[in-house]
This record gives structure tokens, C-alpha cells and sequence, in this order.
């Protein structure tokens, strides 16, 4: 019941707002969705408190769904200790969000819309986190890419939204493949898709190997490289990661709750829900390291050159990610999560502040138009300066807890991908706390570059989304603090059977037993980045466009995103538009048109218009039309039944 | 015998003959007359066959009747049928290829007739002239077996009289008409005024 | 000597026949003030037909020496067609009086018309089949003239009279072939000597193809069609409901009892030519509404087309198969009462009845009821499930793949595709156009008829089953 009201309180706001918006009108929409959602905030931290702190899990069934031959998939909530943690975050956060809103979205007028949508997502993302079977997962995890579309394209009047929706939207398709490839390649091998079921199955398929196309491929390496894909879509991993700084097209809350806290660790989250099967995949959790550190250092490298505020957190989004799939890659799924718990407070914390930034100047988001104004908005640049520390990694705050624990799990893997992770995440956390004082130095400091009219308008931001951003600012601060010793301490019960490791796999633990350097090399990187952040940005403010034209090769593969896009256009864009073109032209208009709707359709007219010419109106006509079907039907008889 | 067949014979060769002339006749008026001369013939046929009580009503019907109105109506409508048929000639080839195949076709079906060796005994048979007329028999039938259809064409001749009424009838205005009532009631003094006329005036003033 | 007949189970025609001369009586002593208290006297007449008839509808009788015939197959038509006059009656009222053509004539020869339909179902004989066949024609003739000073509607009246006399001369014609080869007009009798012969003769066939043209011409399928679109063009409008009404119900139903009845045993002959009479039907139905202005003639080709289908279900020869086609004809009753409803409501302010497509433009916006109503009959008769137009369809359908007849069903369906086309298009232009000026409110009884068929036609689909099991119960009547 409890926690049927904690998935479900979200999806009836979402249905009022939804349905019934005109009539609730702003201020109704708003009380609804709003209070909804912070009721299910409210109950998920009871939720919490029974679930993870007492260890009652449980497997909540609500109706059977899905019933198809051998596939059987109810509707059933499975409370464990991950989907608690994942239930705090992802209604607080949503809650947070939503309060943000309502000061944010104050001038929109479509608001019970953009209501409805989060509500929506906030239940779709809840579905996805208490999900007790792969099809209720896809339910989920199709339902947040859903509401994501919807949402980067709330501004449907502004092409570069839809156009950023509609790539949010395919680029995530090419991983929901892999996800339900991977699905049907469980249900084919475990002839189930509970979890349950499948987890207790896993072990007895080591080693084995199916048949594809005269290939023989490790069957659970398959499955897991399978599931991978569709968590790098999600999680906009090194290759799937383009969508991710365009979705910054929509309104600012939205990215914080979906493009930082929330949907884009659908991907860890699963990972970690489906640790039972990738640790017997050795191959793929090298993968996933790689992968994962690959994109921490990327997404930094980008991040440090980019000029547009919410870019910037966005590929800081996205290099963290990359910290929490090392983290999974090298068996620390609990470090991956503890990253992923505080992360969503002090990144929903930044996209919020950077929202309030926005705000304060009247929609600029151009960094290079911004500065000196951190007197004028001396609350934002507070929350925004412990938001920075937290990612930084800055001891007592969030970040250096999660972060540390991770790198020191990289390194205490012992293993070659694991040294790897362990090097390019320190490089990455210098290069994050220099791009986070950047952006720092770069908004509130030195000379406004600001216009006279703006600058005139820049103002503190209303309660409303004041209040929510203390509310995250304390999480930035204590949530590494306290949960540290639960999450990641040396006791390990906490998480009981929801997250699986195998007892070879001693990351987390080595990373307790790590010399003093490793744990000290994150917070001497980040004091350098910011250092040189310091020294760049207000010491020598020149300097950063000589470097640039130094470096000159450089700073335009970082500039331009390490022309992804370039290459995705050649790759892919351009390729399919000719093939499809092709097709369009050649093949669809010429052919299938030619003779198909459109000649059938000429063909049509042309018999309609005979049809039509019958009917000359004259009498004898008719009766001579008559006749020659008396004539007619008199020769069937005769000669054909006849004889 | 022989009398008989001769006479058939005849007159189903006029009755043929002649139907062929009412299409083929360019003088619709001699069309109609080729008509009549066909219903004759026909109802000498029947007269053959001793059905002297439809021989009569032929006669009477459409010879008396039918025919003698088509008469009127071609007489009185001035119709051009030389024009009518001028797109005759297009249609023959179509029309003369139908009517072959027909033809043939009828001529498959003439040479597979065998009369129903039931016939007597599933229809009512006629009985001889001298127990019992025509007309008797015939009224028997239509009363007591045919009841249902004799009174369903009652209906039918009802309808045709309602049609020819709402689709002909009209009440004219200004048209005088005979009141019979008014003439019945018509005395003498609404008919005749008595004037007095002065000899030797003239009419012109007195009156 | 043969006893008085039990006259019994003609109650209905009886009734049918006195209330008409009294009507026509009240009407003429009353003269043209009449129609009104006519018309909704002949409604009254009606109704209490259709209660006569069902209140005897459980029985298997055969009176007047054979002549007629009363079973559960006749009453189920019986009433189809009594309620299709009724409510044509019902829908006629407004226009009588609008055109100045309040004449009591009028609903007295509906009633008649629909005496004849009632010998038609009956009929047990080929005479009693020709006679009813007649009274109902001549009706027919007359009502389709009974615009007298309109051209058109003269115009169609002489055509339907000089076509329809051809036709029956054509039938009349077989039913002579028939009994020259069989002996017998009686059903019964026929059918007995069929199963008597060894040897199908030839001459029969040759009868039945000239039965079968004459019963093609009175359902008007293809190519005994070329009256239809202009007779219902030049017809007064709700004369033109009627005959796609009562009329067709009447036919087929006929046409079902003859094919089945007496030529039943000979099935495999003509399922040939009555699966090609549907085939055609069927495409030029489709096809050649596809180009019409007029909703009148449009009207009339999806009249042709949906014969098509119905014949489909005679041409499954099964009980199924009439089902299906009870069904259908049910069904098409319905839906194409509210089409005529609203056709009849396309009346401007000014008073003057239009009948073009494009007339209808934009009506979603100056009379949504009269849109939606439509709408739902465009889509129901174009086959859209879940309205009825697709459950008549799919009985049919069912019945004729059951039949083996594959090539037609499959015919069906594609004439169905393209003829969904023309059915969209009046919705696409009552809700996509640029309004056209505004209709008169229609009268009250017109809008409770559309209403009701609306009704009907939208939620069929939650209560299929008594119909269907009525038409099953009647279907079995023709399969002893």
C-alpha cells in the first residue's frame, strides 16, 4: 500500500493536470502535481526507514500483466534495498523540482502541460526503479525516454527544441534496441523475465554458449553486452552520449531533474539491478570500465572549452556517469550507486542554481555574457559555490566521499582496465574542478560582460525556487557524510541481496585498505584545477583565448565535442538520408507509389470515371445494358453449368 | 384434325408475321394496325385451343381498348419516328449479335423441351365445354384458389387508379364546369326575365 | 370443391390492405389538409403490422392452396421492412409539407408498396411472387413520379416504370420457363420436380437465369443497375430513402426465399451467377460513387454496392449465409435511415433543400449533432469497426469464406477499401471544409430518427446477440 502510493500518487497528478488542466488551471495544476509528488516524497523516506534501514524488502504484487505462453510478467513492485535508495532520490529530487517549477515556468503558459509531463516522468521513472521483471523495466525505461522527448521539446515552437527532442529520442532508440534485444535474449536463455527467476538461473548458464548465426558467443556476455547498450543510451555513455547537451534545449528544471539526477542513472541503476548476471560477465564489466572512464575523461575534456552554462553541467553530467559505470565495471556497484545518490543532489543543486543563473539574466545562457554579478545575487552564488564543491570533490562535502570511493575501488581493482579508470578519473576530476570554477569565475566574477539592460533586470531568484535549491544544497553537503559509512563502509550489510558480488571481486574492499596517496591524489588534482581555474579566469584573464590559439587544434576537438556529431552526420545522417532518399525517390515514389497508392489511386479515378460514363441517361440504354445481362447470365447457365 | 392444323397453322403465321410488321413498319400508325391485327389472330388461337372466354377478353380488351388508345395517342402526339430511329443502325450490330447468341440459345432449349409428364395433373384442368363454360371455370378457380392473388391484383388495380389520379388530376381554376346541382335547382325565375319591348323600336334600346 | 382458406396468417396483409382503402378514404373526404393526420396515421398502421407480425412470428404455415407462406424467415423480413416504412413515413413528413406535396396519396401508396413487399416475402408461388412484386412496383412508379411538376422526378418515374416493366416482363418470362420445365409455379412444386429429375434440364436454367435477371433488376445489382442513380437522383428525396429501404429488404429477401427455396436443390448452378451479380455490385458500388457530386446518387451507388455484399451472404447458400445477410440488411436499414435523416435536414434557411456533396461542408461547426450523426453513418456503412456497418460486413464475410468462396470475400474487402474512400470524404468535408451557410433545424421527428439509428449504429457492437439469433432462427426457416 505504502509504496503503491509512493509510484502511484505521481501518475494520478499527472493524469488531473493532465486531463483536467484547463479546468484546474495554473495554480490547481500546480497544487496538485506538486503536492502529489511531495506526498510521495514524504512516504518514501518511511519507505526508506523500513526497507533499507530495517531490511524488510519485499515483492509488492499489484496484478498480473503480461500472460503469453511461457512469458509471465505481472505488475509487482519489488522494495529492496536499491529501490529504496533509488525511491529517496527520485522523489525528493522530482519534488524539488516541481516546487523549482513553479517560480521557473511562472510566465509559460502552458504549465499544467509541463506539470503533467513531470508528474508523468516522476511515476515512469518510479516504475522503472521498483520494477520486478525486465518487461516492467522497459515499461519504465520507455516511459521516462517518453516523457524526456516530451519534455526537451516542451518549446515546440523553437525548431532547435524539436530538433534536440527528436535526437534525444533516436539516439535513444538505438539503445533501447540493445536493452530489448537483451530482453528477448533473457527470455530465450532463462525462459522467464523475473528477475528473481533469472538471477537464480544465472550461475547455471557459466560458460555457456549460444548459436548465433554460426558464431558461438558466451551466452550471459551476450545478454549483459546486450543490456549494456541499452544503459549506455540511457546513461549517454562515449558513442551514445550526443543527445545528452543538446537536451539542454529544454527548460531548465527538466534537466535537472531528468537529464542529471533522475533518467540518465536509469542506466547504473540497472546495471546495479542487474548485478547477479554482469558479474559472471567478465568480459562485458571490462567493458563497462572502459567505457565508463572513457567517457568521464571525454565528457571533461569538452566541458572545459564549452560556453554555454548548462553545456558545461551537461557534460559534467556526463563525465560523472562514466565515474559511476568504472565504479559498476569494477564491482563497486555500491560506490556506483552512493556516486549516483549524492550526485543527484548536487547536480539537480547546479542545474537549478545555473537555472536560477539564467533566470537572474533574463534567459542569456552564454557564459561569455555573463560576470560580476555575484553581489546582485548573492544566494545563487552561494548555492551554486556548494554545488561546485560538491562535484569538485571537496572534502566534507558530497562529492569527495562518492568520488573517492570510487576511484579508490578503481584502483583497488588490481586489474589493468582498472588502473585505466583509475588514471583517467583522476585527470577527469582535475579537469571537472577547473571547468566547475570556470564556470564560476566565468558567471559571478570579474567584469560584467553583460548588456545595460539586462544587467538592470538581474535580480534575485522568488522563495519558491529559492527554498527547494537549500533543500538540495543540504543534501550536497550531508548527504555524503552520513551515508558514506552505510553505502560504501566496511559494513556490509546494508545492501543485502540487492546488489550481487562476487567474493572474487574485492574492489570496494582494497578501496578501504588504499595507501594514503591514492586517497589524497583526487582532492590535490581538484585543488590544482581550481588553482589553475583561479589563475586563468581572474588572475590572467587573457590568458585563455592565447592558450586557445596556441593549442589551437585542440581547443577546436574540444569545442566542437570531439566531432561526435561531425562523425555521427557523416556516419549515419548522411548515409541513411542518401539510402533513404534513395529509397524515397527510386524506390517508394517511382515504384511502390507508381504502381501502388498512387496508380492505384489514378487506376481508380480512371474506372470511377468509366463507371461514371455508363450511365448515359438515355432508357434503351439502360434496357440494353439489361439485356446483355439476361443474354450473359443465360450463356453462363447454359454453357458453362450446362455443359 | 386436319382442319385444325391448318387453321393454327394460319393464324399463328399471321400472328408472327404481323408482330414482325409493328416493328418493322415505318407508319406507326399502320404499326398499331399490324397490332390488332396480331391480338385477331391471337384470339383465334385461343378460340383454337378452346379458351373462348380469353379469346373474347383479348378482343375486347386489347383490341377494344389497349389498341384503339395506342391509336389514339400515336395519332394524336406528333411523334417523328423517323428521327426516333435514327440511332437505330448504331446499336444493330450489338443488338443483332445479342439476339443470335439468344436465339441459339432458345434453339438449345426448344430441342431440350419435353413437357412435363405431371402437367395434367399438377395444374387444374379444363374441363369439356359441355359439363361446365369457360367463364364458369375459370370464375371457380379465380374465387377459391386464386382468391389470394385475385384480390392482391385488386390492389394492384388500385394502385394504378390512385397513380393516374395524383399523377394526372389537377384542379383547374377558371375552367366553367357542369354543376349539375346547380341546374337541378334552377328555377324558372333565375331562367327567364320578361321584358316588355316597344313595337316598332328595335332591340338595341330596350334592351 | 376447395374449402375457404384460413386466412389467419395473411393478418398482416389483410390489415395492411383495409387500413390503406380507409386511409385513402379519410384522405379523399378530407382532402390535401389530411396528409399530416395520413402520414402519422399510416406510422400507426404500420406499427401495428410489425405487432401482428411479431406477435405470430413463431410459426411455419402455408395457406391460400399454397399461395403463401408464413414462417419465421417472412417475419423477420416483415418486420424489417414495416419498420423501414414506417420511419421513411416518419422522415417524409417534413418534406411533404416544406415542397408543397402534402398529398394523402402519398403515405396510402407507401402503404401499399409495402402490401406488395409483404406478398413478395410471403410468396410461396411464383404468381403470388409476381403479384406482390407488381403492387410493389407500381407503387413505386408512382411515388418516384409523385413530384409531378418536377421534370426530374417524371422524368425518373417513366424510366423506373419503363425499365421495371422490362424487367418483369424478363421475369415473367422465366417463371413461364419454369413452369413449362417443372409443371408447377408452387415452390414446393418446383422444388420437388427438380429433385425429381434426374438429369438438370436445360430449360429450367434458362428460366431461372431470366427469374434471376428479374430479381437482379428489383435489388438493383449490377448490371441490372443503370436505373438506380437516376431514378433516386430525380425521385423526391425521402421516396428515394424509401426505395433504398423497405424495397431492397423486400427484394432480397425475395430473391433469398426464391433462390433457395424451389431452385435450393440446384444450388451449385447458380451460386456462380449470384457470386458475380455481388462481385459487381460490389466494385461498381465502390467505383462509381467515387466520382459523384450528387449525395443522391452517391447514395445510390453505395445502395448498389452494399446489394453486393448482401448477395455475397445469399451466395454462401447456407444458413450462415442468410444470416449474414439478415444481419446485414438489418443493419444497412439502420445506418442508412440516419443518412437519409440527415440528407433530408440539408435544407438552407431560405428553405431550399440542396443534395450536393459540398453542401455539407463545414457542418461540423454549424450543426455538430447533424456532423457527428452522419459522420457515424459514413463510418458504419464504409465497414469501420466497432460500428454495426462492420459486423454486417463481417457475417457475411465469415459466411462466404465458410462457403469456400474465397475470390469474393477477398473481391469484398478491396471493393470495401476503395469505397471507404467516398464515405471518408463526406466526413473529411463536413469536418475539414470551409463552412458552407447553415441548415434549418430539422423537424422534431427527423432528429429523434437520426438520433435513434445513430444510437443503434454506434453501440451494435455491445448487443449483437438477440439480432443475430433472431436471423439465425429465420435463416433456418429456409433450410428445412
Amino acid at each position: 500500500m505504502l509504496y503503491g502510493l509512493i509510484v502511484f500518487l505521481p501518475l494520478i497528478g499527472a493524469i488531473l493536470a493532465g486531463l483536467f488542466g484547463r479546468w484546474l488551471g495554473d495554480r490547481g495544476s500546480h497544487i496538485v502535481t506538486c503536492g502529489l509528488v511531495t506526498a510521495s516524497a514524504l512516504l518514501s523516506v518511511p519507505a526508506f526507514w523500513f526497507v533499507a534501514i530495517q531490511g524488510n524488502t519485499q515483492i509488492v504484487e499489484l496484478f498480473p500483466w503480461i500472460i503469453s505462453g511461457e512469458l509471465e510478467a505481472s505488475w509487482a513492485l519489488r522494495v529492496d534495498q536499491l529501490t529504496a535508495v533509488m525511491l529517496v532520490v527520485v522523489t525528493s529530487v522530482s519534488a524539488v523540482v516541481h516546487w523549482y517549477s513553479i517560480g521557473y515556468m511562472h510566465d509559460d503558459p502552458h504549465q499544467p502541460r509541463f506539470f503533467a509531463y513531470l508528474s508523468l516522468f516522476t511515476f515512469a521513472m518510479l516504475a522503472l526503479v521498483t520494477a520486478d521483471n525486465f518487461i516492467q523495466m522497459f515499461f519504465g525505461w520507455e516511459g521516462v525516454g517518453l516523457c524526456s522527448y516530451l519534455l526537451i521539446g516542451f518549446w515546440y515552437h523553437k525548431p532547435s527544441a524539436n530538433a534536440a527532442a527528436i535526437k534525444a529520442f533516436i539516439v535513444n532508440r538505438v539503445g533501447d534496441f540493445g536493452f530489448a534485444l537483451g530482453i528477448c535474449a533473457v527470455f530465450f536463455v532463462f525462459q522467464s523475465v523475473e528477475f528473481d527467476a533469472v538471477f537464480e538461473a544465472v550461475p547455471r548458464f557459466v560458460d555457456t554458449e549460444i548459436e548465433f548465426l554460426g558464431t558461438h558467443l558466451d551466452t550471459l556476455t551476450v545478454i549483459t553486452i546486450l543490456l549494456f547498450i541499452g544503459a549506455m543510451g540511457k546513461s549517454a555513455q562515449i558513442g551514445l552520449h550526443t543527445w545528452l547537451p543538446d537536451a539542454m534545449e529544454g527548460p531548465t528544471p527538466v534537466s535537472a531533474l531528468i537529464h542529471a539526477a533522475t533518467m540518465v542513472t536509469a542506466g547504473v541503476f540497472m546495471v546495479a539491478r542487474l548485478s547477479p548476471m554482469f558479474e559472471y560477465a567478465e568480459f562485458t564489466l571490462m567493458l563497462v570500465t572502459i567505457v565508463g572512464a572513457l567517457t568521464a575523461i571525454m565528457a571533461a575534456t569538452i566541458g572545459l572549452v564549452q560556453n554555454d552554462i548548462k553545456r558545461v553541467i551537461a557534460y559534467s553530467t556526463c563525465s560523472q556517469l562514466g565515474y559511476m559505470f568504472f565504479a559498476c565495471g569494477v564491482s563497486a556497484y555500491q560506490a556506483g550507486v552512493f556516486h549516483l545518490f549524492t550526485h543527484a543532489f548536487f547536480k539537480a543543486l547546479l542545474f537549478l542554481g545555473a537555472g536560477s543563473v539564467i533566470h537572474a539574466f533574463s534567459g542569456e545562457q552564454d557564459m561569455r555574457r555573463m560576470g560580476g554579478v555575484w553581489r546582485m545575487i548573492p544566494m545563487t552564488y552561494a548555492l551554486m559555490w556548494i554545488g561546485s564543491l560538491a562535484l569538485g570533490g571537496i572534502p566534507l562535502f558530497a562529492g569527495f566521499y562518492s568520488k573517492d570511493i570510487v576511484l579508490e575501488a578503481a584502483w583497488g581493482a588490481h586489474s589493468g582496465v582498472g588502473q585505466l579508470a583509475f588514471v583517467l578519473g583522476i585527470m577527469a576530476a582535475g579537469l571537472t574542478a577547473f571547468y566547475s570554477w570556470r564556470l564560476l569565475f566565468m558567471t559571478f566574477h570579474g567584469h560584467s560582460r553583460a548588456s545595460h539592460e539586462v544587467l538592470h533586470h538581474v535580480h534575485e531568484s522568488p522563495p519558491v525556487m529559492i527554498v527547494p535549491l537549500l533543500f538540495l544544497a543540504a543534501g550536497a553537503v550531508f548527504a555524503g557524510m552520513l551515508f558514506a559509512p552505510l553505502f560504501v563502509g566496511d559494513n556490509h550489510g546494508f545492501w543485502g541481496d540487492s546488489i550481487f558480488v562476487l567474493a572474487s571481486h574485492t574492489a570496494l574492499e582494497e578501496a578501504h585498505h588504499a595507501p594514503l596517496w591514492v586517497k589524497l591524489l583526487p582532492l590535490v588534482v581538484a585543488v590544482t584545477g581550481i588553482g589553475t581555474a583561479y589563475w586563468m579566469y581572474i588572475a590572467r584573464p587573457e590568458l585563455p583565448a592565447r592558450l586557445a590559439e596556441q593549442h589551437r587544434e585542440l581547443y577546436r576537438f574540444f569545442l566542437n565535442k570531439w566531432y561526435w556529431d561531425e562523425l555521427y552526420d557523416i556516419l549515419f545522417v548522411r548515409s541513411a538520408r542518401a539510402i533513404g532518399t534513395f529509397f524515397w525517390k527510386k524506390g517508394d515514389e517511382a515504384t511502390i507509389d507508381g504502381y501502388g497508392p498512387n496508380g492505384v489511386a489514378s487506376r481508380v479515378l480512371d474506372i470511377a470515371r468509366r463507371a461514371a460514363r455508363l450511365q448515359t441517361g438515355y432508357v434503351y440504354h439502360y434496357a440494353f445494358v439489361m439485356l446483355i445481362g439476361v443474354v450473359a447470365f443465360v450463356t453462363w447457365y447454359l454453357f458453362i453449368v450446362g455443359m | 384434325m386436319l382442319i385444325q392444323f391448318i387453321v393454327f397453322y394460319v393464324f399463328a403465321a399471321v400472328v408472327v408475321g404481323s408482330a414482325f410488321m409493328v416493328i418493322a413498319a415505318r407508319n406507326p400508325v399502320h404499326s398499331v394496325l399490324f397490332l390488332i391485327l396480331s391480338f385477331f389472330n391471337a384470339a383465334g388461337l385461343f378460340v383454337l385451343a378452346g379458351a373462348e372466354f380469353l379469346a373474347m377478353t383479348l378482343v375486347i380488351v386489347y383490341v377494344g381498348a389497349v389498341a384503339v388508345l395506342f391509336l389514339f395517342v400515336v395519332m394524336m402526339l406528333d411523334i417523328n419516328f423517323v428521327r426516333l430511329r435514327q440511332g437505330f443502325m448504331q446499336y444493330l450490330p450489338l443488338g443483332a449479335m445479342l439476339g443470335a447468341i439468344l436465339l441459339v440459345e432458345l434453339l438449345l432449349v426448344v430441342g431440350a423441351f419435353v413437357v412435363s409428364p405431371e402437367v395434367d395433373t399438377l395444374a387444374a384442368p379444363m374441363p369439356p365445354v359441355e359439363q361446365q363454360s369457360n367463364t364458369h371455370a375459370l370464375g371457380q378457380l379465380l374465387y377459391t384458389r386464386y382468391m389470394y392473388l385475385f384480390q392482391a391484383s385488386g390492389m394492384i388495380l388500385l394502385v394504378a387508379m390512385i397513380g393516374a389520379i395524383v399523377l394526372t388530376f389537377r384542379v383547374r381554376t377558371g375552367v366553367r364546369r357542369q354543376s349539375i346541382r346547380a341546374q337541378v335547382a334552377r328555377t324558372r325565375a333565375d331562367a327567364v326575365e320578361l321584358k316588355k319591348v316597344v313595337s316598332g323600336a328595335g332591340i338595341s334600346g330596350s334592351l | 370443391m376447395i374449402e375457404f382458406p384460413d386466412i389467419s396468417p395473411a393478418i398482416t396483409e389483410l390489415w395492411l390492405a383495409i387500413a390503406a382503402m380507409a386511409l385513402l378514404l379519410i384522405g379523399v373526404v378530407r382532402g390535401d389538409r389530411a396528409t399530416r393526420m395520413v402520414v402519422w396515421l399510416s406510422v400507426g398502421v404500420l406499427a401495428v403490422a410489425i405487432w401482428l407480425v411479431w406477435s405470430d412470428a413463431d410459426t411455419s404455415v402455408v395457406t391460400f392452396s399454397g399461395l403463401f407462406v408464413a414462417d419465421r424467415f417472412a417475419a423477420f423480413a416483415k418486420v424489417l421492412v414495416l419498420l423501414g416504412s414506417a420511419l421513411a413515413l416518419v422522415l417524409s413528413l417534413e418534406f411533404l409539407e416544406r415542397e408543397r406535396l402534402e398529398r394523402p396519396e402519398f403515405p396510402v401508396l407507401v402503404v401499399l408498396a409495402t402490401l406488395g413487399m409483404m406478398i413478395m416475402i410471403a410468396a410461396n408461388d411464383l404468381l403470388s411472387l409476381y403479384v406482390g412484386l407488381e403492387l410493389q412496383s407500381l407503387s413505386l412508379y408512382v411515388l418516384a413520379a409523385f413530384n409531378r411538376d418536377s421534370e426530374k422526378s417524371t422524368e425518373s418515374g417513366l424510366k423506373y416504370f419503363v425499365l421495371g416493366a422490362l424487367a418483369s416482363g424478363i421475369l415473367l418470362y422465366g417463371a413461364t420457363l419454369v413452369y413449362g420445365f417443372t409443371g408447377s409455379t408452387s415452390f414446393t412444386g418446383i422444388a420437388g420436380a427438380l429433385a425429381a429429375q434426374e438429369e438438370r434440364s436445360i430449360g429450367v436454367l434458362f428460366g431461372l437465369a431470366f427469374v434471376t435477371a428479374g430479381l437482379a433488376f428489383k435489388v438493383a445489382a449490377v448490371p441490372f443497375h443503370m436505373w438506380t442513380p437516376d431514378v433516386y437522383e430525380g425521385a423526391p428525396t425521402p421516396v428515394t430513402a424509401f426505395f433504398s429501404l423497405a424495397p431492397k429488404v423486400a427484394a432480397l429477401a425475395l430473391f433469398m426465399r426464391v433462390m433457395l427455396g424451389p431452385f435450393g436443390g440446384i444450388a451449385d448452378d447458380w451460386v456462380g451467377i449470384i457470386g458475380l451479380l455481388a462481385a459487381t455490385s460490389m466494385v461498381l458500388g465502390a467505383f462509381a460513387a467515387i466520382g459523384q457530386t450528387n449525395i443522391k446518387r452517391l447514395m445510390a451507388y453505395s445502395s448498389i454496392g452494399h446489394v453486393g455484399y448482401a448477395l455475397m451472404g445469399l451466395a454462401a447458400h447456407s444458413p450462415g449465409g442468410v444470416r449474414g445477410t439478415l444481419v446485414y440488411l438489418t443493419i444497412y436499414l439502420a445506418m442508412n435511415l440516419g443518412a437519409w435523416g440527415v440528407i433530408l435536414s440539408m435544407r438552407r434557411t431560405d428553405g431550399k433543400l440542396v443534395e450536393n456533396v459540398e453542401d455539407l461542408a463545414g457542418m461540423a461547426r454549424t450543426r455538430p449533432f447533424l456532423a457527428a450523426a452522419m459522420a457515424i453513418f459514413m463510418f458504419s456503412l464504409a465497414g469501420v469497426p466497432p460500428l454495426a456497418g462492420f459486423f454486417g460486413k463481417f457475417y457475411v464475410f465469415f459466411a462466404a469464406v465458410d462457403a469456400g468462396l474465397y475470390l469474393l470475400a477477398v473481391i469484398g474487402v478491396l471493393a470495401t477499401v476503395v469505397g471507404s474512400y467516398y464515405y471518408l470524404r463526406i466526413v473529411k468535408v463536413m469536418y475539414f471544409d470551409e463552412p458552407a451557410p447553415a441548415f434549418l433545424q430539422p423537424a422534431g421527428a427527423t432528429i429523434a430518427v437520426i438520433a435513434v439509428t445513430a444510437i443503434f449504429t454506434l453501440l451494435f457492437f455491445l448487443f449483437p446477440a438477440p439480432f443475430v439469433a433472431e436471423a439465425h432462427l429465420a435463416s433456418l426457416a429456409l433450410f428445412p
